[in-house]
């Protein structure tokens, strides 16, 4: 410990023991806490404390108080837990038999203070972190501790009840690890008394009628497994599985959740190890509800190694749903459904009829369940793909409105999923998620189909303002599908999303937010994925003709997107254009779809957007656009470079004026992009482009626009001198100074466009990071620099003391007065001569690391005695 | 048994990182998702896993509503959204909606710059998670869902704070997040209709304190800035990017305005033009005066308040500085202390609490000589004052909430224990309702008992008003109909229109009964006997003897005939209604007992 803390311990025990100067700040506790345990886990406890008897003192006085605050309570339990925590220690506060006065029936335990939750919660997290050896264990059964710990699992406090329960899988770990553990027999029968009373508990509680009794049980049993993995696991499994199984033949299950995540947990861990496991997990599968039994089926195929039956099995269960949807929604026996004769399951049938939020359940569940698996290597195999792909798209029309079910159950479904929200989010999900997978064409089309409805009005607002295209013919007509629908939904004026109430009765409730933004959002999510899946025609790298002709009817869609009124949307659709920019930027048939319309122009038009975040994003997708010759251009031609310049200038401007960081970081960005990848405009005259980017930029308040002048610095630097080196560790380090012909050149260059300037000032800039990035600039400038003259000769001239004396000014925070015009000799000079390895380390701490240093802490505690009493709560 | 369940995974007897479950009538929702300033590790937000342990959160969380900007209430709601993986709908009123991403930006910076911390939430999250928001309005009664209803309400305590009602059918919840019952210079005071919850979800800052005036801490505020400004000192003002430095510019500038003072005033963080277009476009959520007033002038366009450039801090000469962070725990607002900190002739304001760990928490401890990088000492030699600016509800005015929307029901959060003790027994006691203070993680159970609302048809309302009896909420009263259950809705109609609205014709129900008696006369003569006995009997009642032999008495029918078998003996059938069942049951029983001897 320093020696300062040491210094300061007894003053700040005599402060903690004494309820008339309470802790101001409850953090601090915490933080001291920590402190001690790093302190401890570097070095001796027992030394620690007899260093410090203070410690040891205050554990005492805080038994003998009476009016202490359950606070200092708490904490001295979870204090004298980590001395404890070795077992030398454990001995010597032992001999003072501390520790049952701390954590046994006389302690705290039998108490008044004892209601206070922090109180209970020290006492659990003092016993985990002591109990690490053998004596520990021994002291814990002496003190009745465990008899404890099993009340603690019913505790009101959810973070006392939970703690309890790990604090008992702790205890059985311990017990049954020890010195025999490689002899240890998985018959329970020889166990440890220690961990034969706590199974013992864990059966007692399987037994039990009430069903928290049974949920703790099967929680502590999931921590077991999950976190310990000796032998002895396989022997607990045996004796408590029959226990495990008999849950399954009460109706309804009880503790269901907790059920499946036990039987995860035992199947993670080792499978094969556990007898029975796989019967019990099937038959867990056909006993649960359908929307309980989805995320164990889920869980079972996501299992490396599991028996193909099984698999089918959980399969099945997560297939279930949406076969019931697709058969419900066909209109004639179609193709092959999901589940060759298992579609009409009338349990999953009935769960998603019987009322909306179960249906909605039952679905978004089935649905995020699918969308996780599509990825795995380890998905069902073969993947029902088309199937799969219909019934995302049913589910979306049925929420849309435009499926026109002919079925009892289809036309009950589509009147409990129209205009809802959250299905609507997850289909669109997990349409997304499809996108990796191939489809049958006519597939594929109508997911164009159906995206294009999203995209085009998720409020069911008007179409009209649009041409009908190729993809919104292939809808089905509203007024058709109004039609067939008309006994569920009672008038034409029928908002999607007002529904309320059991299947089929739809009566007009007070309005029910469709949520479209969100919807909206997902949409353009969806889209995206699609679109970057989809596949290039075979010996040409353009597109396919089914996605050019989306492509076409898109555009005016995303057109309209951006006269959105919500900044939202506009967003999402600038975002949306970028990235589709950066993917198909090249292709012809993308090129000329984009030219065609007017998107590019109203990108333009959003860069004076009232919203900050759509002017940012404005600058991104323009930048992009840009980058592809793809600037607005009211002909219809791709940009001349006047047109570029002016977009360089209006970017300069938004740069030097915009009042918001977003759109400022965002050019810097677009700047920076533009400059590595060689972009004409910039090629054209890159020092001045660098020169005045840097310039706007070292003048920004905001210091995320000043970093990223340092990024575009570093890019231009490594254009004129080569890449920065590499960062593998393994790679041999070769020095890898630049030729001195360029070097001078390119010192030259980097004076002329007052690189140094902008450097230095970040390098003792107040933001952090910005300093750490310029100093990195400047490390690697100088290594660059290596051969370029002798110290001596450049060091001793006049300008270099100079501007050496205005750094250090700067240093020192005053950074009015410019560095003017460095010559290169004077830059090799002062890269030489200012200690940048050194600042590098400073910088690498946190800018507060003195401020949260343990003694700082220690000082603080201290210094906050008596003073900020009433400013205590008075937060924000 | 229906219940409402309560469960603090922050402000349980604490304050920082409010977060609250309530669980009403199986609808989940999540009240604010603050942030811990005093820790820089996991333990700053609430633990989430609490939730995600019920399975996936958004198909647990029907909704998660935030009350104000503040971050203590909002700042983990991108890393809930974002990195958690909460999907859902979030809602706050609009001025929280514009000024939340501000703040969590500024937060960011400063936690990044600070730390340098690369596993945080990035700009990207903030804006994916704001576009998760639903603005609500003031008054307004949002569906999240078929069951699900949520009502904002103004609280006052900063710009765009509100109160939110949730309501699950008759169940109902009132959180207050932060409020202030009086108001200040630019907010009103915080206001909600009797709207009688089962539970209101109070904050307790003051649980225990009578504050006094904020004028009189604005007085003295202007007093010792002008004072430092007069003797050619500079003073600093740390402050968080927006909210108290708005409400302290205000004040300076009209002050300013009034002293006709010239000494500069900036603000330095480059958010200013943002800030204060909210606050000019929010104009209807400040105060009476301040809306007054915007006709004239818009008290958020600041003549004398002007962007800062870091070069002006070397500038000779007085100047008031606004500078981020609030704590002086790094970037702008450190830099200046430091170089300010050796003139005794300067000022530092900290208008906010500091939690431990910043520059600010060691200055407001009365450290003064501070520990710098390099073991550099920096002597604070200039004044150092703290002004709490915080705009709670006082024990009064938490006292006053509670009787203006008349809980069944209180529970206290976002305070200290000991002092939500003191208030919890003097709610008891004066409002006779149970309070409730749970720590965090404890659940609160209420259960609550469903009332079924009936609607009561205008004619069966008429018809009890035509009787001359006025309705009078204080007394109950019988009142007969027929109920109809149609649509999950439940009303009271008269028959007549019961039988109308489902075109059911009406049955009458009668009971009838057979009496012997013995007499050799014929059946007419009987029936005269019979109808003089029951003249003479009642003679209350309306006895007739009709034309076809018949007699009546009321409602009741009575026929005599002659017995098949026997005929000394006649059989009397006598028939009723329901309504005249007594009076039916009396006329069996006496003709029971035979017809007097003729005399």
């Amino acid at each position: 410990m320093d020696p300062e803390c040491s210094r300061l311990l007894p003053a700040l025990c005599a402060v903690l023991a004494d309820p008339g100067q309470p802790v101001a700040d409850d953090t601090c506790l915490e933080k001291l806490l920590d402190w001690f345990t790093a302190v401890t886990e570097a070095g001796s406890s027992l030394l620690l404390l007899q260093e410090n008897p203070c410690l040891v003192e205050l554990l005492f006085h805080v038994l003998k108080s009476q009016d202490l605050s359950s606070r200092i309570l708490s904490f001295s339990l979870r204090l004298a837990g980590i001395f404890a925590a070795q077992e030398n220690c454990f001995q010597y506060l032992q001999q003072g038999e501390l520790l049952p006065m701390l954590f046994g029936e006389v302690g705290p335990l039998g108490g008044a203070a004892w209601t206070a939750p922090a109180v209970r919660s020290g006492w659990i997290q003092g016993l985990r972190t002591l109990a690490q050896h053998p004596s520990a264990l021994r002291f814990l059964a002496a003190c009745g501790a465990v008899d404890t710990i099993f009340s603690l699992q019913g505790d009101p406090s959810l973070f006392v009840a939970s703690a309890a329960g790990q604090l008992l899988v702790h205890i059985l770990d311990l017990a049954m690890r020890g010195p025999a553990e490689g002899h240890r027999s998985p018959q329970a029968c020889d166990w440890p008394a220690c961990a034969q009373k706590i199974v013992g508990h864990i059966e007692d509680s399987l037994c039990s009628t009430a069903v928290p009794q049974v949920t703790q049980a099967l929680s502590v049993l999931t921590t077991a497994f999950g976190h310990c993995h000796g032998l002895w696991t396989q022997g607990l499994w045996v004796r408590l599985s029959p226990l495990v199984a008999r849950l399954l033949e009460k109706d309804p299950v009880p503790a269901s959740h907790s059920l499946v995540d036990l039987l995860l947990s035992v199947a993670r861990s080792a499978p094969s190890s556990y007898r029975g496991l796989w019967e019990t997990l099937a038959q867990t599968l056909s006993h649960l509800s359908p929307t309980q039994a989805g995320p164990l089926a889920l869980g079972i195929l996501k299992l490396q190694d599991c028996p193909q039956a099984l698999r089918t099995q959980a399969f099945g269960i997560l297939l279930q749903p949406l076969a019931c949807v697709l058969e419900a929604a066909a209109q004639a026996p179609g193709p092959p459904g999901l589940l060759e004769g298992a579609a009409g399951n009338s349990m999953t049938v009935d769960t998603l009829l019987s009322s909306k939020s179960a249906c909605v359940g039952l679905l978004c569940c089935a649905l995020a369940h699918l969308g996780l698996l599509q990825p795995l290597p380890q998905r069902p195999s073969p993947w029902p793909q088309a199937p799969l792909l219909g019934a995302a798209v049913t589910i979306l029309r049925l929420c849309s409105g435009s499926a026109a079910p002919t079925s009892d159950v289809g036309s009950r479904l589509c009147a409990i999923l129209v205009g809802c929200g959250r299905v609507q989010r997850a289909a669109l999900d997990f349409l997304g998620a499809l996108s990796q997978g191939t489809g049958p064409q006519e597939l594929v089309t109508q997911v164009f189909s159906v995206l294009l409805e999203y995209l085009v009005s998720p409020e069911s607002s008007s179409m009209s303002w649009m041409p009908v295209g190729h993809f919104q013919r292939l809808l089905p007509r509203k007024n058709e599908v109004r039609c067939s629908l008309s006994p569920c939904i009672p008038s034409p004026s029928y908002t999607p999303g007002r529904g309320r109430g059991q299947a089929g009765q739809l009566t007009p409730g007070p309005a029910a937010p469709l949520f479209p933004l969100q919807v909206l959002k997902k949409a353009f999510q969806a889209t995206l994925r699609w679109l970057l899946s989809s596949p290039k025609t075979p010996g040409c790298c353009d597109l396919d003709p089914h996605t050019q002709l989306f492509l076409r009817e898109l555009l005016p869609v995303l057109q309209k997107r951006l006269c959105s009124p919500c900044w939202e949307v506009r967003d999402s659709g600038l975002e949306f254009l970028t990235q589709m920019t950066r993917h198909w930027g090249g292709q012809a048939g993308f090129r000329q779809a984009l030219l065609a319309s007017e998107v590019p122009e109203l990108t333009k038009q959003l860069l004076r957007d009232p919203e900050s975040y759509v002017r940012a994003s404005a600058v991104t997708a323009t930048g992009q656009l840009s980058s592809w010759g793809l600037c607005a251009t009211p002909a219809g031609h791709e940009c001349p470079g006047a047109q570029q310049e002016s977009l360089l200038v209006e970017l300069l401007h938004i740069l030097s004026t915009d009042s918001e960081g977003f759109p400022r970081r965002a050019v810097m960005q677009v700047f920076t992009e533009w400059l590595r990848d060689g972009h004409a405009d910039v090629a054209e005259d890159a020092e001045q482009f660098v020169a005045g980017a840097l310039q706007a930029a070292s003048r920004d308040l905001d210091w995320e626009v000043r970093a990223q002048g340092l990024e575009l610095a570093l890019v231009f630097l490594e254009q004129l001198l080569g890449q920065r080196g590499s960062h593998c560790p393994y790679a041999v380090a070769l020095p890898e100074t630049a030729p001195p012909g360029v070097l001078a050149q390119a010192l030259q260059v980097l004076c002329r466009v007052q690189l140094f300037e902008f450097a230095f000032r970040a390098l003792f800039d107040c933001d952090r990071p910005v300093a750490q990035k310029s100093c990195d600039l400047l490390l690697f400038l100088r290594a660059k620099a290596a051969p370029c003259g002798s110290p001596q000769e450049a060091g001793d001239s006049p300008n270099v003391a100079s501007v050496e004396a205005t750094l250090q000014r700067w240093q020192a925070g005053e950074q009015g007065q410019p560095l003017g015009y460095l010559e290169p000799g004077a830059v090799v000079a002062l890269l030489r001569s200012v200690d940048l390895e050194g600042l590098r380390d400073t910088l690498a701490e946190s800018s507060d690391h003195v401020e949260k240093s343990p003694q700082s802490l220690l000082q603080d505690m201290l210094a906050a005695v008596g003073v900020l009493g009433e400013n205590e709560a008075d937060c924000y | 048994m229906p219940e409402i369940r309560v469960t603090p995974l922050g402000a349980g007897q604490d304050v920082g990182r409010s977060c609250i479950l309530v669980s009403i009538a199986g609808k989940n929702v999540m009240l604010d998702c603050g942030m811990h300033m005093g820790f820089s590790d996991d333990r700053r937000f609430p633990d989430f896993s609490y939730i995600t342990r019920s399975g996936r959160l958004t198909d647990f969380l029907d909704c998660v509503i935030i009350s104000h900007f503040h971050l203590d209430h909002c700042g983990a709601l991108p890393y809930f959204s974002e990195m958690v993986g909460y999907d859902g709908p979030i809602y706050m009123t609009q001025p929280t909606q514009a000024i939340c991403p501000i703040l969590l930006e500024d937060y960011r910076k400063i936690a990044v710059d600070k730390k340098g911390e690369a596993n945080f939430f990035t700009s990207q999250m903030i804006k994916d998670c704001m576009k998760k928001v639903v603005a609500v309005h003031l008054h307004q009664t949002v569906q999240v869902d078929d069951e699900l209803e949520i009502k904002a309400y103004y609280a006052g305590h900063v710009l765009g704070a509100a109160m939110f009602q949730i309501k699950v059918g008759s169940e109902s919840v009132v959180y207050t997040g932060d409020y202030n019952m009086t108001p200040d210079r630019h907010l009103g005071a915080a206001w909600i209709d009797k709207c009688r919850p089962n539970l209101l979800i109070t904050e307790s800052t003051y649980a225990t304190t009578i504050r006094d005036s904020k004028r009189c801490r604005e007085r003295d505020f202007l007093k010792k800035v002008h004072e430092t400004v007069e003797r050619g000192g500079k003073v600093l003002i740390p402050v968080f990017a927006l909210g108290r430095a708005q409400e302290l510019c205000i004040l300076l500038e009209t002050f300013w305005e009034r002293m006709d003072l010239k000494a500069p005033i900036y603000f330095s963080t480059g958010l200013t033009e943002k800030a204060n277009h909210y606050y000019k476009l929010f104009i209807p959520w400040t105060n009476q005066k301040i809306r007054k007033t915007f006709v004239q002038r818009n008290m958020f366009e600041f003549k004398h308040v002007k962007a800062f450039d870091r070069a002006f801090a070397d500038s000779p000469g007085p100047m008031v500085v606004f500078a981020t962070p609030g704590m002086l725990h790094a970037g702008q607002s450190l830099q200046i202390f430091r170089k300010w900190a050796g003139n005794e002739k300067n000022m530092v304001i900290m208008p906010g609490y500091c939690v431990q760990g910043t520059v600010g928490h060691k200055i407001l401890s009365g450290q003064r000589k501070l520990e710098m990088e390099g073991r550099q000492v920096l002597e604070v030699k200039m004044q150092v004052e703290y002004m709490s600016f915080s705009a709670h509800a006082d024990a009064k005015g938490i006292m006053q909430l509670v009787g203006q929307a008349e809980p069944e029901n209180v529970l206290l959060v976002h305070g200290e224990a000991k002092k939500m003790e003191f208030l919890k027994q003097k709610i008891e006691q004066e409002f006779r309702v149970s309070c409730y203070m749970p720590a965090n993680g404890e659940t609160v159970t209420l259960p609550t008992s469903p009332s079924i609302p009936v609607g009561i048809s205008l004619g069966l309302l008429k018809r009890e008003l035509a009787q001359g009896l006025l309705p009078d909420s204080k007394k109950p009263r019988l009142l007969h109909g027929t109920l109809i259950m149609k649509d999950s809705n439940f009303r009271l109609v008269s028959s007549e229109q019961a039988l109308k609205e489902l075109g059911l014709a009406e049955h009458q129900l009668r009971f009838t009964c057979r009496v012997h008696l013995h007499d050799t006369r014929k059946e007419q003569e009987t029936a005269v006997r019979v109808y003089s006995h029951l003249k003479s009997v009642l003679k209350d009642h309306c006895v007739q003897h009709l034309p076809d032999g018949s007699v009546t008495v009321e409602s009741i029918l009575i026929q005599a005939a002659a017995h098949s078998e026997d005929p000394g003996t006649k059989v009397l059938l006598v028939s009723w209604t329901y309504q005249d069942e007594e009076l039916g049951s009396y006329l069996t029983s006496l003709l029971k007992k035979g017809l007097p001897q003729a005399s």
